[in-house]
């Protein structure tokens, strides 16, 4: 065509949509961090879970009240032609067939508040989302999600969602429409770098029911009646992956972001270092220095020394913590100064350098 | 869960962070920082009466 034949009579303001285009322009549409499942800095596996935190996958938070012992993992099994390299699995390892009131067990993705502003929680304007994400299992029924708005008035998003074949990909769609408690004061989020919202995948909950398809005021409400109990035998698994929360009342196709933007989303609230730059030995058994994050994090993090720190001295060889340490020294978003104790004869002023053993920051949500 | 909390003090002499010791074993070193959620949850550990241990420097 001619390029003198598009003339803007022929775009009118409402001729051009999302619908007709071969993609959808609204970029960085979904709300949910590492949706794919792709990113695990923590690890691929971790058996015996009994009690709740962050495992494996980035972003995602293992929450759980009795409800049986449970092996996560970021699983290669995924839905077919849909462009997904992995998923995140739930496999029940000692199951728990009778549960209490108040048991529960959610894979749950925090979301910052800042992050949520544009949806205009709090005004009449509030916008209508929906989620939509890849979910399969051996065991069919009724499940729920669970949005949950803390700010302000805490409000309970319930909605449920059926397995109907068993060991089967299945995409689900659910549409989540503000009501009056949302528009109103109450159900503002306030704009900063806490949680705005967190949502719940719940695979088994006792006595936390709330209404269908509904902004609970009655919390916490994390399902209906209707809920399965997946801990009700070890046969039991289930996996998701592809979980997208949008603006708007229908689902777009899975936004598959470039490996190194999603990482770097994952950096703001996990990092893991090996070398962290160049550091001094204080005295003979503690080594001090400061370091600049890969990217900002939310906030100023937790440090861990997962496995003993190995530095090298370039006059005297290398030095190995006898046991995994660091303290915080002073701290920021944007880097830490640490000290890492438990090491022996090193020379006072001498430049030591990281070159081993894990060092992790956290700063979840 | 929380086992327990000890003030980290710097070669200072200043209270820098916190040490925490989990159930599972693993200690992490937790900034003074109110945004942080590890200190929240070492605020309201405390507010349930527990004590933080604190032997100088």
């Amino acid at each position: 065509m001619a390029i003198d034949k598009v003339v803007s009579a022929s775009i009118t303001d409402s001729a051009v949509t999302d619908a007709k285009l071969s993609f959808n322009s609204n970029q960085f549409r979904n709300i949910i961090i590492n949706g794919d499942m792709s990113f695990a800095q923590r690890g691929t596996s971790q058996a015996s879970i009994t009690s709740s935190n962050y495992y494996t996958i980035d972003r995602i938070r293992t929450s759980i009240n009795n409800g049986g012992t449970w092996t996560q993992s970021q699983s290669t099994e995924v839905p077919t032609g849909q462009g997904f390299a992995t998923s995140l699995k739930m496999d029940c390892t000692t199951a728990d067939t009778s549960l209490s009131s108040g048991d529960f067990l959610h894979v749950q993705i925090p979301i910052e508040a800042q992050d949520l502003q544009y949806l205009k929680y709090g005004t009449s304007s509030a916008e209508t989302l929906t989620l939509s994400f890849w979910v399969k299992s051996n065991k069919t029924g009724t499940y729920c999600i669970c949005l949950q708005k803390s700010d302000n008035t805490r409000y309970d998003f319930v909605a449920e969602y059926s397995i109907s074949s068993a060991d089967t990909w299945e995409k689900k769609t659910i549409t989540i429409a503000p009501d009056s408690n949302i528009q109103a004061a109450g159900g503002a989020i306030d704009n900063n770098n806490g949680e705005g919202f967190k949502l719940k995948f719940t695979l088994l909950s006792s006595g936390r029911t709330g209404t269908n398809n509904t902004w609970n005021s009655s919390t916490p409400a994390d399902c209906t009646s209707n809920q399965v109990n997946l801990a009700d035998s070890t046969s039991n698994e289930w996996y998701v992956t592809g979980v997208q929360l949008e603006t708007g009342t229908s689902a777009s196709d899975f936004e598959f972001l470039p490996v190194d933007v999603n990482e770097k989303r994952c950096f703001r609230y996990f990092q893991t270092y090996t070398v962290m730059g160049t550091m001094g030995a204080r005295n003979s058994t503690d080594v001090e220095g400061s370091f600049e994050f890969h990217t900002p994090m939310r906030t100023a993090p937790s440090a861990s020394q997962k496995t003993a720190k190995v530095f090298r001295d370039m006059f005297a060889g290398t030095f190995t913590q006898s046991s995994a340490a660091i303290g915080i020294v002073d701290s920021s978003d944007k880097g830490l100064f640490v000290g890492m104790g438990n090491l022996s004869g090193l020379t006072q002023g001498r430049i030591m350098c990281a070159t081993s053993g894990t060092s992790e920051f956290s700063s979840e949500l | 869960m929380i086992n327990t909390v000890e003030k980290y003090y710097n070669s200072l002499n200043e209270f820098a962070s916190y040490k925490v010791t989990y159930s599972d074993g693993r200690i992490w070193s937790v900034p003074l920082d109110e945004a942080n959620t590890d200190y929240q949850e070492i605020q309201q550990w405390i507010s349930e009466g527990n004590t933080v241990i604190d032997n100088g420097e």
